[in-house]
C-alpha cells in the first residue's frame, strides 16, 4: 500500500480527539472555498463520482511484486483540485472506515494524511508542467512520488507524537520503528508514481480537457469545466 | 453486497432503528480506544460477532472482509513486536542481527487486531442491516450540508462502480490478463483501467449534475422516507452500553474499578 490507514484502538482518546480537530480545522478551508452550503451542482457530482471510484480503486490490488494497493488521492488532487479533492479524501475516509480500511476513531488522522497528498499532488504537478515544463508522465510521477513522501513522514510524525497504545516503547523507539515504515512506503510511493505517471499520460491523450485547469491551460474553459456556474440557492 | 443485505434482510438486526445502531457503534469504537484488558476486548470482539450473527448475515463474507484490517494492523504492529521489552517468546539471526520476539509484542498485535475486527464487525453488522434511505437521513442530519450531500450522492454509486471495476478486472482475467507478465505491463494495464475509470467518473458527474438542475435541485436531496426516533427499547441499550463505557472509561482515567478482575 502507499500509506498506512491506521485502525481503531492504536490512539489514546485524546489523541484521536487531537488530530480529529485538526482535520476539522484543515477542511474548513476548502469547504469556504468552496461555497459553503452552495456549492454548485458540478462540483458537488465530480466530488462524489471521484469518491466513488476511489473508494473502488482502493479495493483493487495490482499483481505486482507480490501486490499492492494504491490510493490515487495525489491524483485526486491533479484531477479535481485541492479544495474538492479534500471534501472527496474525506468522504472515501469515512466510506473506508465501514469497511474497516481505516478505523472510524482514525478518520481524522488519516484524512490529514490524506490532505497532504491532495494539496502536494496538485501544486507540485501544477508547478512541474507550468514552470519546470515536464512531460505528463514525469509530471504525474513527481507530484504522486513527492506527495506520498511527504505523507509517509507525516504518518511517522502522528504517530511517533501519539504513540500506540499499550506499547512501552519510547517516542524515540517509536520514531526508529516507523522510519523502518516509512522506508517501505517510499518504494510503493515509487509504484504509486509510475501509475499515476500513466494514469495522466492516458487522460491527457483522451480527455486532455480534464486536466486544463491544473496545467494553467484556458483558465475561463477551465473554470466552467470545472462547474463554477450554476451554484444552487 | 453490503445494500443487498442491507435492503433484502428480516432479521431483528433490520429492524432495530437506525439511529440505536449508529449510536451503539460509536459507543464501540470508544470501546475500543478506552479498553485496555485484553480479555475484555476479547470479550467485546465476541459480542460484535454475535452482533453480526444477529443480523442473519454470512460468517464467511465476514472473514473475507478482514483482510483488510489485519494487513493494515500487522504492518504497523510488527515493527513494535520485535522491539517491544518483555519476555523472550522465540529469536532468530537476520544479517547478523538477533530478532527477539517478546510476548509484550506478541500481546500488542493480539490486542490491536481485536480492536481493529471488533469495529469492523460492528460496522458491517450497522451498514449490511441499515437501509440506504435511512443512512441518508442519518448522514443528512450529522454532517454538515455540503459533506452530507457529497456523501449521499456518492454513497449511492459507491457500490455500483466497485462492482463495474471489478467486472472490468474479471473481464481481463476472463481474456488471460492475469499471465500478464512484468511489472512495467501490468502496471499499464491497471493504470489504463483506473484512468477510464476516472474519465467515465467525470462523464457520469456531468450528466448527472445536469439532471439534478433540470429537476430543480436546490442544495438538498428531498427524504422519501422518514426515520422515526429509537423506542424505548433503543433508548434502553444505548443508555445501559453507555453507562458500562462511562464505568470503564471512569477505572481506566480516574479509579480502578475492577481491580478484582
Amino acid at each position: 500500500m502507499a500509506h498506512i490507514h491506521l485502525e481503531d484502538g492504536a490512539f489514546t482518546i485524546f489523541w484521536v480527539a487531537v488530530w480529529t480537530l485538526a482535520a476539522i480545522a484543515l477542511l474548513a478551508l476548502p469547504l469556504i472555498k468552496l461555497g459553503g452550503k452552495n456549492i454548485p451542482t458540478r462540483k458537488l457530482a465530480i466530488a462524489s463520482m471521484c469518491v466513488a471510484v476511489g473508494f473502488a480503486i482502493f479495493q483493487v490490488e495490482i499483481p505486482v511484486f507480490g501486490g499492492i494497493h494504491i490510493n490515487l488521492t495525489p491524483f485526486i488532487g491533479i484531477l479535481v483540485g485541492p479544495s474538492l479533492g479534500s471534501l472527496t479524501v474525506l468522504v472515501i475516509n469515512v466510506f473506508s472506515a465501514a469497511v474497516g480500511h481505516g478505523g472510524w476513531g482514525m478518520i481524522g488522522a488519516n484524512t490529514i494524511v490524506n490532505l497532504v497528498e491532495v494539496f502536494l499532488g496538485y501544486y507540485i504537478y501544477r508547478a512541474m508542467r507550468t514552470r519546470v515544463k515536464t512531460g505528463r508522465f514525469a509530471a504525474g510521477f513527481g507530484a504522486a512520488f513527492f506527495a506520498l513522501a511527504v505523507s509517509a513522514f507525516i504518518v511517522v510524525g502522528i504517530v511517533t507524537a501519539s504513540e500506540i497504545q499499550d506499547s512501552t516503547q519510547t517516542r524515540d523507539e517509536t520514531f526508529r520503528n516507523m522510519l523502518i515504515l516509512a522506508a517501505a512506503n517510499l518504494v510503493a510511493a515509487v509504484m504509486e508514481g509510475v501509475v499515476t505517471g500513466y494514469i495522466v499520460s492516458y487522460i491527457g491523450k483522451v480527455r486532455p480537457d480534464l486536466l486544463d485547469d491544473v496545467e494553467g491551460r484556458g483558465k475561463d474553459k477551465a473554470t466552467v469545466r470545472a462547474g463554477e456556474g450554476t451554484p444552487h440557492v | 453486497m453490503v445494500t443487498h443485505y442491507a435492503e433484502s434482510g428480516s432479521s431483528a438486526l433490520h429492524r432495530m432503528n437506525a439511529w440505536t445502531k449508529m449510536a451503539l457503534l460509536g459507543i464501540v469504537v470508544v470501546f475500543v480506544i478506552v479498553l485496555m484488558d485484553i480479555y475484555l476486548i476479547a470479550l467485546l470482539f465476541v459480542a460484535t460477532v454475535a452482533f453480526y450473527s444477529l443480523g442473519r448475515l454470512p460468517l464467511k463474507l465476514l472473514v473475507g472482509w478482514y483482510s483488510m484490517p489485519v494487513l493494515f494492523v500487522v504492518t504497523i504492529s510488527i515493527l513494535f513486536m520485535f522491539t517491544e521489552p518483555g519476555q523472550e517468546l522465540a529469536s532468530i539471526e537476520l544479517l547478523g542481527q538477533r530478532v527477539v520476539v517478546t510476548d509484550n509484542g506478541v500481546l500488542l498485535l493480539v490486542k490491536l487486531l481485536l480492536r481493529a475486527l471488533a469495529v469492523v464487525t460492528f460496522s458491517l453488522a450497522v451498514f449490511m442491516t441499515t437501509k440506504y434511505s435511512h443512512i441518508t437521513q442519518i448522514a443528512s442530519r450529522v454532517l454538515p450540508q455540503s459533506l452530507a450531500n457529497v456523501f449521499l450522492l456518492s454513497y449511492r454509486f459507491t457500490f455500483e462502480t466497485t462492482d463495474e471495476m471489478s467486472d472490468v478486472i474479471d473481464a481481463i482475467h476472463a481474456r488471460n490478463g492475469n499471465l500478464v507478465r512484468g511489472a512495467s505491463r501490468q502496471t499499464k494495464l491497471f493504470a489504463g483501467i483506473f484512468a477510464l475509470a476516472f474519465v467515465h467518473a467525470f462523464e457520469r458527474a456531468e450528466r448527472i449534475a445536469k439532471a439534478m438542475e433540470a429537476r430543480g435541485f436546490n442544495g438538498t436531496f428531498p427524504m422519501a422516507e422518514k426515520l422515526p426516533r429509537p423506542g424505548v427499547g433503543g433508548y434502553a441499550v444505548i443508555s445501559l452500553t453507555a453507562l458500562a463505557l462511562a464505568a470503564v472509561t471512569y477505572s481506566r482515567y480516574v479509579e480502578d474499578l475492577f481491580g478484582w478482575w
